[in-house]
């Protein structure tokens, strides 16, 4: 009788247990190996909240992802969690469909939000409000290979600082044969506005006005000023002087593959592909390096942006999962989680105390091309340049900024002209956009 | 029996449900949305009647699109014709293993547009590709070719043609094998030479084939090249390939113009429905049908 009981109990204990199992669906863009390691911490996460689980959902590029949202919402099937580009973010402010997680901050004491590094914070903070929480964040470094530039006589360990040391290491890596082919480039790059965005703030000045978007809406854009003009002046120079070896636009996996296969000498690309190049190069027995972003002259001296992506709560689900999902955003930034996180991607550990740690163990010792990003990033400039700029036309006016680099790569504009061709334009898409929000 | 009446309605209605909800309720929607503009969520919706397709129209970027449709169009559409007539022509003479020719020859048309792209995007490489390769052996020059104008659309041309071009020959080859072997004889007696059978004979003999793959190849060229240009070249150097299915999209699924998108898809349904109706009211009277 005794034992009957107790099978009684269980039973119902069981039974009361799964029925208080609380199902979230997170939606992601992440692809290839970073996907097991995502598996990875709901895995982990599941074990210590067994009363959560976590229903992963890949559902493509940034792009795609942020439409199948649209779709999901108005009909209803919204997921909890869903990772989202940051460029979508003043979109995601302005949809109404989400939870910004300084409401759920506020609530919850026992996290403070200052675990996390600035420089990320500040991305995607808004108006003094955090909307997101950061989840892969990584900025433009310039890469650079150390084999070739011995090779060409430079010194491996001094790359290219100012916009003219650029130029002028260009020209001594920019190598051709006896029929004017180019056997090697001194530079490439995925012909992607972000390139230039990072460079603007590395230069610190702004890109759109009302303090990059982020103290008001913006409603121009601002990036034809003097440090925007430089920029475009330098890579004027680099394609009139053929140093610089273009791709298609934003094909970033071209211009890894002209890099590896030591085609060009440098590259400006993604944090988050530090470990990449670090295998493939060592492969083709080159040796990688890695350096800050160069800035226009030594007197300036802003920082890169943060990129990647964020995780956005959704609104319209019970308070039960929406608090789940808080704690599943929580668990994701903790320390193990983002030192996992960082080693198996490249993208930065969101914590300060997963960075302590890291250094403790002598990753950084050991691994200076990661050190070389996370420094850039930690010693950066601290305003709204470096902040980034926040615009619900961001996607089109990358695609304009591109159109206007690929006429002066052509020779059809100079670069004030392409600078002030975009810029106009960018006005005209953000006016555009703001007209629905202001009705 | 009273059923007999109703039931070519009743056995009707599945396919008519299907159709109501995936094509025609979708199509008035996107025909309502161009008049409107709305936020991403849909949340906000304002009445702007024309204005969207004010702004299309004054649109330098979609104009320009256009004009990238209209070459890319009349290329594909053209090259296709003659050269598939011309294959076909060459597929019909009995040689050895002509069969295994001929499947050969039919492989790209088994390939997706997207497969096609890339494996034309691999060859067209200009560090590691083929043809730049063989190029630089013979003329000594390397070619920029998915990342200059003009280049950029003349591959994407060429990796059209080399897709769309094995349909053609199927139906011209199957046209040729029907032709019977009596007017062949008759116009040899009547000394034609091969080029005047080709041409003179048997390609008036085909014009329905004609008239059909020239309607079926411009809505493939306008439609199917998507896959082909999105790997490709994603519509640039600066829009010199974006045609109007690929700004459509770009529009709809990269800005988040939803209602720009929807008048372009109802401007591209203008278009086609005027080419079909200008088609076969003027085409079909040169068109003889045995």
């Amino acid at each position: 009788m005794k034992r009957f009981v107790l099978l009684f109990l269980s039973v119902l204990l069981l039974a009361g247990f799964t029925f208080s199992v609380t199902t979230i669906e997170f939606w992601h863009a992440m692809e290839s190996d970073k996907v097991p390691l995502i598996q990875n911490m709901i895995q982990d996460f599941e074990a210590l909240n067994p009363d959560i689980k976590v229903k992963l959902q890949y559902t493509g590029s940034y792009p795609e992802t942020l439409n199948k949202l649209v779709a999901a919402v108005q009909t209803g099937n919204a997921p909890h969690i869903v990772q989202i580009y940051e460029i979508g973010t003043r979109l995601m402010i302005d949809s109404g469909v989400i939870v910004p997680v300084q409401d759920l901050l506020d609530q919850d004491k026992s996290y403070d939000v200052a675990v996390l590094l600035e420089p990320i914070l500040n991305y995607y903070t808004v108006e003094g409000k955090l909307y997101s929480m950061p989840f892969n964040s990584s900025t433009c470094l310039l890469y650079y290979n150390k084999t070739l530039f011995e090779q060409a006589g430079l010194d491996p360990n001094r790359p290219p600082q100012t916009y003219e040391e650029v130029i002028e290491y260009c020209r001594i890596l920019t190598k051709k044969d006896a029929k004017g082919q180019t056997l090697q480039y001194g530079l490439t790059w995925p012909t992607h506005s972000w390139v230039i965005e990072q460079l603007m703030a590395a230069a610190d000045a702004p890109f759109v006005n009302n303090n990059n978007g982020r103290t008001g809406r913006a409603t121009e854009a601002v990036f034809n000023n003097e440090a925007g003009l430089k920029i475009f002046e330098l890579f004027d120079q680099l394609n009139k002087e053929g140093l610089i070896l273009n791709t298609a636009r934003e094909d970033w996996s071209a211009s890894d593959e002209n890099f590896i296969s030591g085609k060009a000498a440098m590259l400006f690309t993604s944090t988050s592909d530090v470990r990449i190049f670090e295998e493939a190069l060592t492969k083709n027995g080159y040796t990688l390096g890695t350096a800050f972003l160069p800035v226009p002259d030594a007197s300036v001296s802003g920082g890169p942006v943060i990129g990647g992506a964020s995780l956005w709560l959704i609104a319209g689900h019970p308070d039960s999962e929406t608090k789940a999902a808080w704690e599943f955003m929580k668990f994701v930034t903790q320390e193990e989680q983002q030192i996992l996180w960082h080693k198996g991607t490249g993208y930065f550990p969101t914590r300060k105390d997963a960075v302590k740690r890291l250094h403790y163990e002598r990753f950084y010792a050991e691994n200076p091309n990661y050190f070389t990003s996370l420094l850039q990033l930690l010693l950066a400039k601290k305003d709204y340049n470096t902040a980034g700029a926040i615009m619900g036309v961001f996607q089109q006016a990358r695609d304009t900024i591109e159109t206007a680099y690929e006429r002066m790569a052509a020779g059809k504009m100079t670069p004030a002209e392409a600078l002030a061709w975009a810029e106009k334009e960018v006005t005209k898409l953000i006016k555009e956009y703001n007209s629905i929000y202001q009705h | 029996m009273k059923w007999g009446k109703y039931t070519p309605y009743l056995l009707l209605i599945p396919t008519f449900l299907i159709i109501i909800l995936f094509i025609y309720w979708p199509a008035i929607n996107s025909f309502l949305l161009s008049f409107y503009k709305t936020s991403l969520f849909g949340q906000k919706k304002i009445f702007v009647g024309l204005q969207n397709y004010l702004n299309l129209f004054h649109s330098e970027s979609f104009l320009e699109a256009f004009k990238v449709t209209l070459i890319y169009i009349c290329a594909t559409v053209v090259s296709v014709i003659f050269l598939g007539y011309l294959v076909a022509v060459l597929l019909d003479n009995k040689v050895v293993g002509v069969k295994i020719y001929r499947t050969l020859i039919f492989v790209p048309y088994a390939i997706s547009f997207t497969i096609g792209g890339a494996l034309w995007l691999f060859m067209l490489n200009p560090v590691a590709g083929h043809v730049n390769y063989f190029l630089s052996r013979i003329i000594g020059k390397n070619i920029n070719w998915v990342i200059e104008i003009p280049y950029a659309l003349i591959s994407v041309i060429i990796a059209g043609i080399w897709k769309m071009l094995p349909y053609s020959i199927i139906f011209y080859l199957a046209g040729l094998q029907s032709i019977s072997e009596e007017v062949i004889e008759s116009a040899i007696i009547d000394g034609s030479n091969a080029w005047q059978r080709i041409w003179k004979i048997k390609f008036p003999m085909l014009s329905p084939i004609t008239f059909y793959l020239v309607i079926m190849n411009i809505i493939d060229a306008m439609f199917e090249s998507f896959g082909i240009i999105d790997i490709m070249t994603r519509g640039g150097p600066f829009g010199s390939t974006t045609t109007l299915t690929y700004k459509l999209y770009q529009d709809a699924f990269f800005f988040y113009k939803t209602n720009l998108a929807a008048a372009e898809s109802v401007i591209l349904f203008l278009i086609m429905s005027l080419i079909t109706f200008l088609y076969f009211k003027f085409g079909e009277k040169t068109v003889s049908y045995q």
